[in-house]
C-alpha cells in the first residue's frame, strides 16, 4: 500500500504538464477558468491541438493510433487538462462512440470514422434519449428499417448535448419489435447531413442550448452505417457506458473548481464566514473523499486485483459535487448572482456588471445548469438502484 | 500509487478475523459488557496473535510494524465490535517509542508487546473538550522526582490498566508523564460506556511520575492523531459488518407477503449506505497512508478523515437502526450495539464539528489527496 506515484508516474504527469501548458491557448483556458461562454471553436480548436499530438483520444489503445495509457496515466492526463483549464474534451466522438467502433465495428468502418475521431475534424452527437425514453433507454422507438442496402430512420431524439454542431450522430433504433425491447435495438452511425434530419435547439433553464432534438424523416442511412450485428445495439451502448468508468466522476474538474470557489468567496467577503467557510470545508473533504475513491478504482485496475464495482458510486458523488460548487459559488455572490445579463458570460464584454464584478456573471447559470448531472447518464436514483444490487442482490 | 495489500498483510487480517470470528461472538461480548466491559483474557489472546505488540519494534519484543498493518487489526476488530482497547495499546507503544527515554522504554515496552501491562491515554479533562491544549492537571518535581495532581476523565480501562500516560502542566507547558496506577495518591472509579466498554475517571494526588517528554503537546498530538486512524479504520470494520447484517436482515424479513429489500425506498438507503462506507473506507486508507508525514500534512489528513468518517458513521449507524424497524431498537438484537458503537467513535479524539473546524482552518487556495 502506498499513497504516493510511482517517479515514472510522477516524470508522466511533468511531461503532460509542461506540453499542456505549452499548447493550450490562454484565450480558452481563461474562459474555463472564469466560466465564461466557449464557442464551438474553442472547443474544436482544443481539439484539434490535442488530436495533432494524439492525445485526442487519450485512452485510445496503440493499435488504434492512441497512446496506450494505463488507467492512472489517463488519470494524470485528465487531471493536468482540468487543473491548466482545457475545455472538457467533447466526449461523443473520442471516448464513446471511437470505444464501440473499435470493438464492434469492422476494419471498413474504422478507417472511415476513427481518423476523423482522432484528429478532432469530425463532431459527433449522441443519439439516445427519446422523449419517451429517459431511464428507460431500451424502449427506444425511433426505427430503422431496412430497404436493400438502406436503412429508412423515422423518429425522435431528444437532449442531444451540442447537436447543433453534430456533424455525426450515434443513434440507437428500433430494428425489430420482437422479443425483450433490449433485442431488437441496432446501433447506426447516421450522417446528419442527410435529408430529413432535422435539429432544433432547446433552450435550457439558463438561457443557453446545450441540447438539441433531433429529428428523422425517412433519412435515408447505408446500410452499411451499422455497427456489428443488427438487434445486437444495447450490447454495445453497454460497453459504452461501462467505459472509462472513473471520467464521470469528474474529480479533477472539481478541484479546480474549488479553488475557483475559494477565490470568489475571498472577493465576495464570505471567506472568514465561519458559517460558509464551513460549507466550502464539507466541500473539500467530498472531493478528497472522492478522488480517494477515483484513485482505488485506477488501482485496482493497474494490479487486476480487487476489482471495485463502484461506478454508480462515482457517478452519485461526482454529480453531487458538481452540483455543490456551483451552489456555493452563487451563494458566495449572494444578491450579486442575480442579474441576468446574457452577453455578460462571453469573455471580454465590456459592460458594467450589477456589483462591479463579472466574474459573478455566470454563477447562476451555472448553478441552474448543474441540475442535468444527478439527471442524465443514468439518474442518480437508477444509480442507487444499481448500486443496491451490489449490497442486497 | 497502490492500494493492494501484501500477502503478509492479508495473513493478519485473516488472522484477526478467524479469531474474531471464532473466538469473540456476539454472546461472550454480551457476557463480557455485562460483567464491567472489560476481560483481560480477551486480551491475552490478543497479545496471542501479536497485535499488543504490533507497533513495538522488534528489539523490544514486537512486531515493529506500520500503520498499515495496524489498519487492518483494527479494522476486523471492528467488525466484531471488540470491547478491548488494542487503539490505546498502538497509541501507547507509539507514544513511549517516539518519545520516552531508554529505561522507560525497556522497562514498559517489553511488556506491553507481551500483553502483560496496559498502558492507556489519559488526557481527557472536564472543561477541556476536544483541545489538547487544555491542561488543568498539574506536575512537580522536586529532588528529581515528579508528582502530578489532579483529574482525568472517561480514561479507557482506567481501573484496570498498569499504568497511564498524563499529560500535565509542568512549568506552564503539557509535558506528559507515565503513572502507574498502583503508585501512592491514585483513585480510580471505574463505568461501562454506552458502548459497552469500560472506562474510568483517574483523580491523582501529588501521585508519582516519570517524565517521558516534556514536549508534551506535540506528542499528544501524535498521540490523538494515531487514536484517530484507529477510530477510521475500526470504524470501517463496524460499518461494513453494520451493513451485513442489516442487508441479510432485509432480505430476510417479510412484510406485505414479500422481502422488505425489494422496496425501492429501503434499497436507496442500503445504496445510500455503502456510499458513506466506500467513501470511509477511502478516507481510513488516507488517513493511515499520512499518519508517518510531516506534522501539517497529518493533522490536516485526520481531520478530513474524521469529518467523512464521522458523517459516515452517523448515517451508517442511524440508517441500520432505521431499516431493521422496531428489532433495531432492542437491547437484545446485534444491530443496536454496531449503532452504539459507531457513535461512541464518533465522538472519540475530537467529534465530526470539531474535526470540521479544523479541515476549515487548514484550507489552502487548493486541494487534493496530494495537497
Amino acid at each position: 500500500m502506498d499513497l504516493a506515484f510511482t517517479p515514472e508516474e510522477l516524470a508522466f504527469r511533468d511531461e503532460i504538464r509542461t506540453w499542456v501548458h505549452a499548447n493550450l491557448p490562454k484565450h480558452i483556458s481563461d474562459k474555463v477558468h472564469s466560466a465564461m461562454r466557449l464557442t464551438r471553436e474553442d472547443m474544436q480548436t482544443w481539439a484539434r491541438i490535442l488530436g495533432k499530438k494524439g492525445w485526442l483520444g487519450y485512452g485510445w489503445p496503440k493499435q488504434f493510433g492512441g497512446p496506450g495509457w494505463t488507467a492512472v496515466q489517463k488519470h494524470l492526463f485528465e487531471e493536468e487538462c482540468a487543473l491548466a483549464g482545457a475545455p472538457r474534451i467533447v466526449p461523443f466522438g473520442p471516448v464513446m462512440v471511437a470505444p464501440v467502433i473499435m470493438a464492434f465495428g469492422n476494419a471498413e468502418q474504422q478507417q472511415r470514422f476513427l481518423p476523423g475521431i482522432a484528429s478532432g475534424e469530425v463532431w459527433w452527437s449522441q443519439g439516445y434519449s427519446e422523449p419517451g425514453s429517459g431511464s428507460d433507454l431500451a424502449s427506444v422507438k425511433t426505427r430503422a428499417e431496412r430497404k436493400g442496402d438502406k436503412y429508412i430512420v423515422n423518429g425522435q431524439k431528444t437532449w442531444t448535448t451540442l447537436g447543433q454542431y453534430g456533424e455525426w450522430i450515434f443513434c440507437l433504433v428500433r430494428t425489430s419489435t420482437e422479443g425483450k425491447p433490449q433485442t431488437g435495438i441496432s446501433f447506426l452511425l447516421v450522417d446528419m447531413k442527410s435529408p430529413g434530419v432535422t435539429v432544433r435547439p432547446i433552450k435550457l433553464l439558463d438561457g443557453e442550448c446545450e441540447v438539441n432534438e433531433v429529428w428523422f424523416d425517412n433519412v435515408e442511412v447505408p446500410a452499411e452505417n451499422l455497427i456489428g450485428e443488427e438487434n445486437k445495439g444495447w450490447t454495445y451502448a453497454k460497453h459504452l457506458l461501462s467505459h472509462e468508468r472513473t471520467n464521470i466522476a469528474d474529480v479533477n474538474r472539481a478541484k479546480r473548481e474549488l479553488e475557483r470557489l475559494k477565490r470568489i468567496a475571498k472577493a465576495e467577503g464570505v471567506w472568514d464566514d465561519t458559517r460558509f467557510r464551513d460549507e466550502i470545508a464539507k466541500l473539500e473533504v467530498d472531493i478528497v473523499a472522492l478522488e480517494m475513491l477515483v484513485l482505488r478504482v485506477l488501482s485496482a485496475e493497474k494490479s487486476g486485483k480487487n476489482s471495485l464495482d463502484i461506478a454508480g458510486l462515482l457517478k452519485i458523488k461526482g454529480s453531487e459535487i458538481q452540483q455543490r460548487y456551483t451552489e456555493l459559488m452563487m451563494q458566495a455572490a449572494g444578491p450579486f448572482a442575480l442579474p441576468f445579463i446574457f452577453e455578460a458570460m462571453e469573455a471580454g464584454w465590456q459592460g458594467n456588471f450589477p456589483g462591479g464584478t463579472v466574474a459573478n456573471a455566470p454563477l447562476a447559470s451555472n448553478y441552474f445548469n448543474m441540475r442535468k448531472t444527478t439527471i442524465y447518464g443514468g439518474s442518480n436514483e437508477v444509480q442507487r438502484n444499481i448500486v443496491s444490487q451490489t449490497v442486497l442482490g | 500509487m497502490d492500494f493492494d495489500f501484501s500477502e503478509d498483510q492479508e495473513q493478519l487480517r485473516d488472522a484477526v478475523r478467524k479469531w474474531v470470528d471464532k473466538g469473540y461472538d456476539f454472546e461472550r461480548r454480551r457476557a463480557i459488557v455485562n460483567t464491567g466491559g472489560f476481560d483481560r483474557g480477551v486480551y491475552t489472546e490478543l497479545a496471542e496473535l501479536g497485535l499488543t505488540g504490533l507497533y513495538v519494534s522488534e528489539e523490544h519484543g514486537g512486531m515493529g510494524m506500520g500503520p498499515v498493518e495496524a489498519m487492518i487489526a483494527m479494522e476486523e476488530l471492528g467488525r466484531g465490535i471488540v470491547l478491548e482497547p488494542l487503539a490505546q495499546t498502538l497509541i501507547a507503544s507509539a507514544v513511549l517509542q517516539t518519545h520516552a527515554p531508554a529505561d522507560l522504554q525497556s522497562s514498559w515496552l517489553p511488556r506491553i508487546a507481551g500483553g502483560e501491562a496496559i498502558v492507556v491515554l489519559a488526557h481527557q479533562e472536564r472543561g477541556a473538550r476536544h483541545h489538547l491544549d487544555r491542561c488543568k492537571v498539574e506536575a512537580k518535581e522536586a529532588g528529581g522526582q515528579w508528582t502530578v495532581s489532579g483529574t482525568k476523565s472517561v480514561v479507557p480501562v482506567g481501573d484496570v490498566a498498569d499504568a497511564f500516560i498524563v499529560p500535565a502542566l509542568a512549568g506552564g507547558q503539557i509535558a506528559l508523564f507515565l503513572v502507574e496506577r498502583g503508585a501512592t495518591g491514585v483513585k480510580t472509579e471505574g463505568y461501562v460506556t454506552q458502548d459497552g466498554s469500560r472506562a474510568a475517571e483517574v483523580a491523582l494526588s501529588n501521585s508519582p511520575a516519570q517524565l517521558i517528554t516534556r514536549d508534551g503537546l506535540t506528542a499528544l498530538q501524535e498521540a490523538a492523531d494515531i487514536g484517530s486512524a484507529c477510530i477510521c479504520a475500526e470504524g470501517v470494520g463496524v460499518m461494513d459488518k453494520t451493513l451485513a447484517i442489516t442487508a441479510e436482515y432485509l432480505n430476510t424479513r417479510k412484510q406485505f407477503g414479500v422481502v422488505i429489500a425489494s422496496f425501492q425506498a429501503l434499497r436507496h438507503r442500503a445504496a445510500d449506505m455503502k456510499m458513506q462506507l466506500e467513501l470511509a473506507r477511502s478516507m481510513s486508507y488516507y488517513a493511515s497512508l499520512k499518519l508517518k508525514m510531516p506534522e501539517a500534512e497529518r493533522r490536516q489528513a485526520m481531520a478530513r478523515a474524521r469529518y467523512q468518517l464521522g458523517t459516515s458513521m452517523r448515517f451508517v449507524g442511524q440508517s441500520a437502526v432505521q431499516l431493521h424497524g422496531g428489532i433495531g431498537v432492542t437491547d437484545e438484537y446485534i444491530v443496536s450495539h454496531y449503532f452504539k458503537k459507531l457513535t461512541q467513535l464518533e465522538m472519540t479524539f475530537g467529534d465530526t464539528l470539531h474535526h470540521l473546524g479544523e479541515v476549515s482552518a487548514r484550507m489552502q487556495d487548493t486541494a487534493g489527496v496530494f495537497a
